[in-house]
């Protein structure tokens, strides 16, 4: 006996004769009812009796009876209803790292530009504190706390021979309301930084005690998501940040391979020698890929006992 | 001076060299694409440096297989700049399923074609065929522009499940998203290769100076 066969999409749940005429029909109001659509084929299976699944060919035909304009409206309002469900379901952890990481990178793009302006513009006052204070953050700062006169006393300067021009006062605070808005853009920064390190502490806590908070976060950032990361082999984990580089050797191998991208600045790179730069880079991507790994299927924290492995094999503390 | 163009529904102009299609939602404007209106039509311009059916039309493809009224499936929208003019081909009668896979562009694409009652944005992977399933109809065209290593292997099983009988699908090829290190042309061959298994060709092209390292194939379905 030819079977009838039992179909459902986001408009409704169908019942379907070998001819693929729908004989019964039961309509979706909403996307709820969609994702529920177990309940409504079980329905119409007590009531049939013996629905089988659609094969590749009836499915070509049954999908051909839904071609049709009437079908329109359903199809775009369901379709879009979904879609917007989903887009607001795919919010998550992994793009709150990403935009902090993000901000924090542009924020110190825009502090290194507006302290060297700071330096240039305050050194016409007092150029003695731009060339004894080389740390940005604690130029901005102790320039907005103290005066000019406090300054040169802590450099046993005599004010008289000081090479900075006397201002104006109405000159001063132009320079010190710059200050002030630099030292509101280090703290800023640094709400961010505990920011990230909230979230990763949730998201990717050995990833981030293996490359520490910032590092983790910029290859989260780089990749779009912990998943992509996660899925990843190590050694492209490796050389992420160096395409250019990756990619000039492939397609010439005259030019050799990039031995480390992003991680490049992880300590126990930069405390090692030159010529076991390739072997810690991978080491290293080894154990932040398998920390990554861990993280995304929300294992156990395994964290400390990589970085340890890490240190013992190359005698490096970080 | 606009005029009709040798494709179905697109207009040019043929003084500035522009292609140009007519806005379904008069007044208003998908992305930064400047509005012409000419008794009484409004028209959008259409860049083929944006776009690679636009780049297909100028380089003087004979046929672009989207006709109004039809049913389109258009796989890898982004945010909407290409499936606009498509839905402009289309008209209010035709349809359009708009199918990406990052709900970042598919955001914007909301935004930028809600007022157009003819497209339905489908948040899903144009690889997961029986999620699609359950969300479109059979098709008259599909349209593929997907950055994936396995884009010929979704276009196959996209044809096989959502088109019609006879039907057509343009594939847009980028070389470099199949592999970086060989010749385009290299890679090319190999995916006519691989679609002369399953369809038949009907037009190929290079998408060049528009589009660098970008090919376009038109198939018909066996």
């Amino acid at each position: 006996m030819p079977s009838k066969f039992i179909f459902t999409n986001i408009l409704g749940s169908y019942v379907f004769t070998e001819n693929y005429k729908a004989v019964e029909e039961i309509l979706f109001k909403d996307i709820g009812q969609f994702k529920e659509k177990g309940i409504y084929e079980d329905k119409l299976r007590q009531k049939h009796g013996n629905l089988a699944k659609p094969e590749d060919n009836d499915l070509h035909n049954i999908l051909l009876f839904f071609k049709n304009r009437k079908y329109f409206p359903g199809f775009l309002k369901k379709n879009l209803e979904l879609t917007k469900n989903s887009i607001k379901e795919s919010v998550n952890n992994d793009l709150f790292i990403v935009q902090a990481a993000g901000a924090i990178g542009e924020i110190d793009k825009t502090l290194n530009l507006l302290t060297k302006r700071l330096r240039e513009w305050y050194s016409l006052y007092n150029p003695e504190a731009s060339d004894k204070i080389r740390d940005h953050e604690k130029f901005s700062s102790l320039i907005a706390k103290k005066s000019k006169k406090q300054l040169l006393d802590e450099f046993d300067i005599d004010e008289k021979d000081s090479i900075g021009s006397d201002l104006k006062e109405k000159d001063i605070s132009a320079i010190l309301s710059l200050a002030a808005q630099i030292n509101s853009l280090y703290a800023l920064r640094a709400h961010y930084e505990n920011y990230l390190k909230e979230l990763e502490k949730e998201t990717c806590p050995n990833l981030a005690a293996i490359l520490g908070v910032a590092m983790a976060a910029k290859l989260i950032e780089h990749t779009g998501s912990l998943k992509r990361l996660a899925e990843m082999p190590a050694s492209t984990l490796q050389v992420l940040g160096a395409e250019k580089a990756l990619f000039r050797h492939m397609r010439n191998k005259k030019n050799r391979p990039p031995k480390f991208g992003l991680i490049h600045e992880h300590q126990l790179i930069q405390k090692s020698k030159r010529e076991m730069y390739g072997k810690v880079a991978r080491a290293l991507a080894d154990k932040a890929s398998i920390a990554a790994r861990v993280d995304y299927f929300k294992g156990k924290f395994i964290g400390d006992k990589l970085k340890k492995e890490l240190i013992e094999k190359f005698k490096i503390e970080y | 001076m606009i005029s009709k163009s040798k494709i179905f529904e697109v207009y040019e102009d043929k003084a500035r060299n522009k292609l140009f299609t007519v806005n379904l939602t008069p007044g208003k404007k998908v992305y930064e694409e400047p509005l012409v209106t000419q008794n009484n039509i409004e028209y959008r311009e259409w860049d083929p440096y944006s776009s690679k059916l636009a780049a297909l039309i100028a380089n003087k493809c004979q046929n672009i297989f989207i006709r109004k009224n039809d049913f389109v499936l258009y796989l890898g929208s982004s945010t909407g700049t290409t499936v606009s003019h498509v839905s402009d081909i289309v008209g209010k009668d035709g349809f359009v399923f708009a199918v990406d896979l990052a709900p970042r562009v598919m955001r914007d694409l909301i935004f930028n074609l809600e007022a157009r009652k003819n497209t339905a944005p489908i948040l899903e992977s144009a690889n997961h065929i029986n999620e699609l399933m359950e969300r479109i109809s059979i098709v008259d065209v599909i349209y593929q522009d997907i950055a994936q290593k396995n884009q010929v292997d979704i276009f196959l099983k996209n044809i096989s499940a959502f088109l019609k009988k006879d039907g057509y699908a343009l594939l847009a090829v980028k070389a470099r998203s199949i592999d970086v290190t060989r010749k385009p042309k290299q890679i090319f061959n190999e995916v006519r290769e691989q679609l002369e298994n399953e369809v038949t060709i009907v037009d190929y092209r290079t998408l060049e100076p528009y589009q660098k390292d970008h090919a376009m194939f038109a198939v018909k379905k066996k």
